[in-house]
């Protein structure tokens, strides 16, 4: 019998499903009654809502209501003075218009077709009054956000960098980025009486969908039923609760049928959030021999009027490189937009282009390699924090790396490598990100076939969560993978963390050990063995021998005191080699090399994948990727797949993950770090290195679209 | 979508009586550019008359050339064996456009007909001039990076956003209309025309006028062609600029030459003069950088299109050096 | 008329009964249409008021026409309005929900189905031009428990994450080795870039593809 073990590359156990249409996502249920609910959104950018004719939408067939601010049923968690009152933008609660898109109506009909025909039929008058969208001109009106974590940062001294004798100070501009998940976001609601509702729902986090429709409708949070098993993509998109998933049951309630509302591929530019807008200056003095003696980090990004968003864009600067000198400056800028919302490895992904780009400037400026450079401001603690690394294997990182996309074949004077008419140049990119674990539970079951279930409230979104879930328990029980289910994605599973921040494996992975361990100690236990046994025991023949029709337990998880100590971040080194066409301006990534320190890994195969993935991420921001805004209307130009350029197959290069593959020693069990957000974080800084290094063009505006190399 | 009625046409001239009956008809052919107008509200058809079961879909050889069905689909021109052979230029420029499953429905007539991709003119919030005469041009003062340098009006400054034309004008291709008056011909030079003070006009056909099919002369230029499109991404993405270029070499000379560019203008944009201008010389950068100089003479560009003033004689050095290569 | 249910891996359920009003002729519906309003619950300004006052042409419009077509070797007979596309065609009323909208646009291959043998975007179809036609979806490429090779590649070299893109993939990838697209990595992936996978698997989703030509060859 095969022993599946930690490591492994298993295909996925979900695979199946995937592949024959049968894994069903959020907008696929069928549910008796269904009925179809579509938004009107708003074509002013700011102000108030006048009036709104709706007759002939009503008078439309199949048409079953038509919620506006003029009429909409009271949702409880929108009122002044709700218990917990419910953050953000309330749909229909009043007439203002804080952007452009912003829904103002919803219609409910038959059908999809109905709905959508009638949406159109509604007129509005507006009043409309003077925006601000134009995120240059109202660069001025940055605030340092409410949240005190955001406040300066200094350590030693600050713009230190100014008065070193190599500097590099320049801005670096990133544009508004969406995640873009192939699924639309779609929310199916149905109530069950007055005081208890149903969701399928695209989500991140069922535990948190669940808080959040409990509170907007002040129920109990045992009556809401979140279920969202598949989740096509939303690369942070989903991880909240959003207006119009509100929408959908207070829709709901309202005509008593169940509502599938599914956003347009439009209205997801507006409403599902973005990767913001994001302007940084950084400042980096150095010795001639390379030691950084200041970095400044700086950023302004954007933000709604009507809710502040914030991320770590300038953290990374005080911690990747050993300098005496630090200092960090954040603030955000609120404009008529829709509120942006953490995009995969968010701030730290920006922040790191930005850094990474200066430290390759001044590389060139010293005439040091870029790898050397890193070298010799290595730390070997976290000086941000002065706490020691729980683990860190950056350089090994580096070191790999270099060797796997053939850095010695890179010439130090860019411009000087050719194949036929394109010119060649190598990048390199690094990046941190947080390693989080927490508090998760889980609920394994033994049945007296000898098969093991396990849940627990997480999601999956694409990395494969069951699938390592089920090799952490086939490992630590000593059962092959294929007598384990996991199932997630159910909020009356015990509660688990948001897929987000890169934490599912750390803190769910935990749970699950941890479970089948319990579940060991008491079979252990059963049969008479000291709980902690690791020999081979009969499960199965326990069960029969005290016939039990089943063992079952919960287990809780959270990390130890200990985790304080230690600083706790997932490392990477990207390496990309470019060809640069100097006629046309085009770019090809030729090879990608991603090299993390994440921890153990679990999976090999979906873990390579979740890699290649990030890197492909990556890949759009640096070259392809742009939401454009056009400020005289307050809105996006490009909100569609056609002309907001996510990365097709013919961008992406064979790309080669490596993974260090050491276990954390203190954060979890396993030793697992976290991969979802590294996977990207550096990768646009190392190809846009490589960029300069094939033509000597410097590009610190993304995307580096054909037009920029040839302007630059 | 508004609701419409649909009617399926089994005679061209049925066709054509059910599109002029009612204002608001539209022929309805391989649909990739025509229901994606109707989802966004751009148009909003009482009626749909379906040409597809009508029989132009036949690729055929003639006494001058070869007579492409306007219902043959790009992929079935592209892929064409007498298309590949003599008309190299043609299946390279439609392989660069969409994808390969709007390949595979998007026809001949269909993809002469496609609507220009300019945001104003998509999105019904916003003013357009082609799609509501009138109410201005949203791109002369906005965001006009994927606009025309060549031929624009101040009420338009839409492009063509159509590969398959690029070649097609290159290639001296002549259209087959039908219409209530009768047939006719139009050469591929005058079908699209610059958007002037009616920028609502795409083409010159007038209402009811159906393309049966179009006709490339005998091949000329199988060997020495290229098509050059530069993008914001390798593929699935629509031109910067895109580049025909098509030689007649004898030995080291050039004897004839066909040059087009894509997104520029709001028709498929022939040079002429640069055409005239490489005839009889020897290939090289020089003479193909003054070639491109002349083909940029009148190019007058915008406030986000500058770019385009370098992209495009680039791209017309660069496809020459390909198709002589 | 003879609809059947899609092929649904789950129990399918009944058909809601809002749906069956919804066919038929015109006068059916302008009776439903009072009827719709009597058992609406909601409060009157909200929810439609009766309404029998519709101008000919429009409710013309709302007519709904017979379409026979095959799907996965299934024979049905629908009737769908005009401006219902294949996709939600195949989504909504058939229940095929393998075929995946995500942008309605054209503009992604998440919907891509065979038609004819041909792969093509079911969003931009309207489903009544698909009359007499054989549709193929990702739920009619395995033979019974037995996946389609391009499957089996799909999960061997994991050429998915989320798995929304994947049955466009597939139906694109099966359809790229008929047309002999496989000459190159290149080509491959230049005929496969009507197919946008946001997870970033296509390096996965070529090998995936080179795997089943090379088993052909």
């Amino acid at each position: 019998m095969k022993q599946d073990k930690i490591g492994d590359p298993l295909d996925r156990v979900d695979g199946r499903l995937k592949v024959t249409g049968g894994a069903k996502y959020s907008g696929e249920y069928k549910v008796p009654g269904l009925t179809y609910g579509v938004l009107v959104p708003a074509t002013i950018t700011n102000g108030t809502v006048t009036a709104m004719d709706t007759r002939a939408a009503l008078r439309a067939p199949g048409v079953l209501a038509v919620i506006t601010p003029f009429n909409a049923p009271p949702v409880p968690g929108y009122q002044p003075g709700a218990a917990k009152p419910v953050k953000g933008l309330k749909l229909f609660n009043d007439n203002q218009v804080h952007f452009n898109g912003q829904p103002i109506a919803l219609v409910v009909a038959e059908t999809f077709e109905r709905a959508t025909y009638a949406a159109t039929l509604i007129k509005t008058t507006y009043q409309p009054q003077p925006f601000e969208t134009d995120f240059h001109k109202n660069f001025d009106k940055g605030v340092v956000p409410n949240e005190g974590k955001y406040k300066d940062y200094v350590r030693g001294e600050a713009d230190a960098y100014k008065n070193a004798p190599v500097v590099v100070e320049q801005d670096y501009m990133l544009p508004s980025e969406m995640h873009n998940p192939m699924e639309l976001h779609v929310t199916t609601a149905f109530w069950d009486g007055d005081d208890k509702v149903t969701l399928y729902t695209k989500s991140q986090g069922v535990v948190g969908s669940q808080r959040a429709i409990s509170t907007a409708f002040g129920l109990d949070p045992a009556n809401v039923q979140i279920h969202s098993r598949f989740v096509g993509g939303a690369f942070g998109s989903s991880l909240r609760t959003w207006p119009h998933e509100v929408a959908a049951v207070q829709a709901a309630k309202l005509v008593k049928r169940p509502v599938k509302l599914t956003l347009t591929r439009e209205q997801m530019f507006t409403l599902v959030g973005y990767r913001p807008l994001t302007i940084q200056r950084i400042g980096l003095g150095a010795s001639t021999d390379g030691k950084l003696v200041g970095i400044t980090h700086e950023s302004h990004s954007q933000t709604a009027v009507y809710e502040e968003f914030t991320e770590n864009a300038v953290n990374v600067s005080r911690f990747l490189y050993a300098s005496p000198n630090a200092n960090t400056r954040y603030k955000v800028v609120p404009l008529n937009v829709g509120v942006p919302a953490p995009m995969r490895g968010p701030g730290e992904a920006t922040g790191s282009f930005a850094l990474e780009s200066a430290l390759d400037e001044l590389s060139y400026k010293l005439g040091i390699d870029p790898i050397e450079l890193r070298l010799r401001n290595y730390t070997y603690t976290d000086p941000e924090r002065n706490l020691p690394w729980s683990s860190k294997y950056l350089k090994e990182c580096y070191q790999q790396g270099a060797e796997r996309i053939g850095w010695d074949k890179r010439s130090a004077q860019p411009g000087t490598q050719r194949d036929g008419e394109w010119l060649i140049g190598y990048g390199i990119g690094c990046g941190a990100f947080g390693a989080y674990r927490s508090k998760t539970s889980a609920k394994i079951k033994l049945l007296p076939d000898g098969t093991v279930n396990i849940q627990s409230a997480t999601s999956d979104i694409g990395p494969g969560t069951a699938t390592s879930m089920t090799l952490i328990a086939a490992d630590t029980l000593g059962i092959p993978a294929d007598k384990i289910t996991f199932q997630l994605g159910d909020s009356s599973y015990p509660i688990a963390p948001t897929q987000g921040g890169s934490q599912t494996v750390s803190s769910v992975g935990s749970a699950v050990h941890d479970a089948c361990v319990a579940l060991k100690q008491k079979l252990n236990t059963l049969a008479g063995l000291s709980p902690d046994t690791t020999a081979p025991i009969d499960y199965a023949g326990i069960l029969t021998k005290h016939n039990l029709p089943m063992l079952e337990l919960t287990q809780d998880s959270q990390a130890g005191d200990d985790a304080k100590n230690y600083s706790m971040y997932s490392f990477s080194a990207h390496f990309a080699q470019v060809y640069v066409h100097p006629l046309t301006g085009q770019v090809r990534v030729k090879k990608l090399v991603a090299v993390v320190d994440g921890g153990k890994i679990v999976n090999l195969k979906t873990a390579s994948s979740q890699m290649i993935g990030g890197a492909v991420g990556g890949i759009g921001m640096v070259l392809t990727e742009e939401a454009v805004f056009d400020d005289h209307f307050g809105r996006y130009v490009n909100g569609n797949f056609a002309d907001y350029h996510v990365p097709v197959n013919a961008d992406i290069p064979d790309i080669e993950a490596i993974f260090i593959d050491k276990p954390d020693p203190i954060i979890n069990p396993v030793g697992t770090k976290g991969l979802g957000e590294i996977s990207l974080i550096g990768v646009a800084a190392a190809v846009a290195n490589a960029v300069y290094n094939a033509s000597g063009k410097r590009i610190r505006e993304l995307p580096i679209t054909p037009d920029k190399i040839l302007m630059a | 979508m508004n609701p419409f009625q649909y009617t399926r046409s089994l005679a061209a001239a049925g066709a054509i009586q059910s599109v002029l009956k009612e204002p608001h008809a539209h022929f309805l052919a391989g649909g990739t550019n025509l229901i994606d107008l109707i989802k966004m509200g751009v148009v909003t058809p009482e009626r749909l008359v379906d040409i597809n079961p009508l029989p132009l879909k036949g690729i055929e050889k003639t006494a001058t050339g070869l007579r492409l069905g306007a219902l043959a689909t790009n992929s079935e021109v592209a892929d064409h064996p007498l298309v590949l052979q003599g008309y190299p230029l043609l299946s390279l420029a439609i392989n660069a456009g969409a994808s390969p499953q709007l390949r595979n429905m998007a026809t001949v007539g269909g993809n002469m007909m496609q609507r220009t991709r300019c945001n104003y003119f998509f999105d019904t919030a916003m003013p357009c001039n082609k799609r509501s005469p009138g109410s201005g041009c949203g791109a002369l003062e906005g965001i006009n990076r994927m606009h025309a340098i060549f031929g624009a009006s101040p009420a338009c400054i839409a492009v063509n956003p159509s590969d398959m034309n690029v070649a097609m004008v290159a290639l001296d291709a002549v259209v087959h209309v039908k219409g209530p008056k009768g047939e006719r011909k139009i050469p591929f030079a005058d079908f699209h025309r610059l958007p002037g003070d009616h920028p609502e006009k795409d083409n010159t056909l007038e209402r009811g006028e159906l393309i049966m099919a179009v006709d490339l002369p005998a091949p000329a230029f199988s060997q020495h062609v290229a098509y050059l499109k530069i993008r914001d991404r390798t593929s699935y993405a629509f031109a910067l600029v895109s580049v025909a270029a098509a030689l007649k070499m004898d030995g080291n000379m050039i004897t004839d030459a066909r040059l087009a560019m894509g997104g520029v203008a709001h028709k498929p944009w022939r040079l002429h003069a640069a055409e005239t201008f490489l005839k009889g010389k020897t290939p090289g950068d020089d003479t193909f950088k003054q070639a491109a100089q002349i083909a940029m003479q009148g190019a007058k560009a915008y406030r986000y299109n500058q770019f385009k003033l370098t992209m495009a004689p680039n791209a017309i050095l660069q496809a020459l050096k390909t198709a002589s290569a | 008329m003879s609809t059947k249910p899609g092929k649904d891996p789950e129990k399918p359920e009944k058909e809601p009964a809002g749906e069956g009003l919804l066919s038929g002729t015109r006068r059916d519906f302008l009776k439903q249409s009072s009827l719709l309003s009597a058992i609406a619950f909601a409060p009157a300004t909200v929810v439609k008021a009766a309404e029998n006052q519709w101008p000919e042409k429009v409710a013309d419009a709302f007519e709904k026409v017979d379409v026979h077509l095959e799907v996965n070797g299934t024979k049905y007979n629908v009737q769908v309005e005009p401006r219902t596309t294949l996709l939600d065609l195949l989504r909504e009323q058939l229940n095929f929900t393998g075929t995946k909208k995500g942008c309605d646009r054209g503009q992604c291959g998440a919907c891509t189905v065979h038609v004819n043998g041909v792969r093509i975007n079911s969003c931009l179809s309207l489903a009544v031009t698909n009359e007499g036609k054989k549709i193929t979806t990702i739920e009619g490429l395995a033979n019974g428990d037995q996946l389609h090779p391009m499957q089996e590649a799909f999960i061997k070299h994991d050429g998915f994450q989320c798995g929304y893109c994947t049955s466009g993939q597939i139906m694109s990838a099966v359809a790229l080795v008929k047309e002999g697209r496989t000459q190159s990595r290149e080509q491959i992936s230049e005929f496969m870039s009507g197919n946008i996978c946001r997870c970033g698997a296509y390096s996965r989703i070529v090998k995936a593809i080179q795997e089943v030509k090379t088993n052909q060859s």
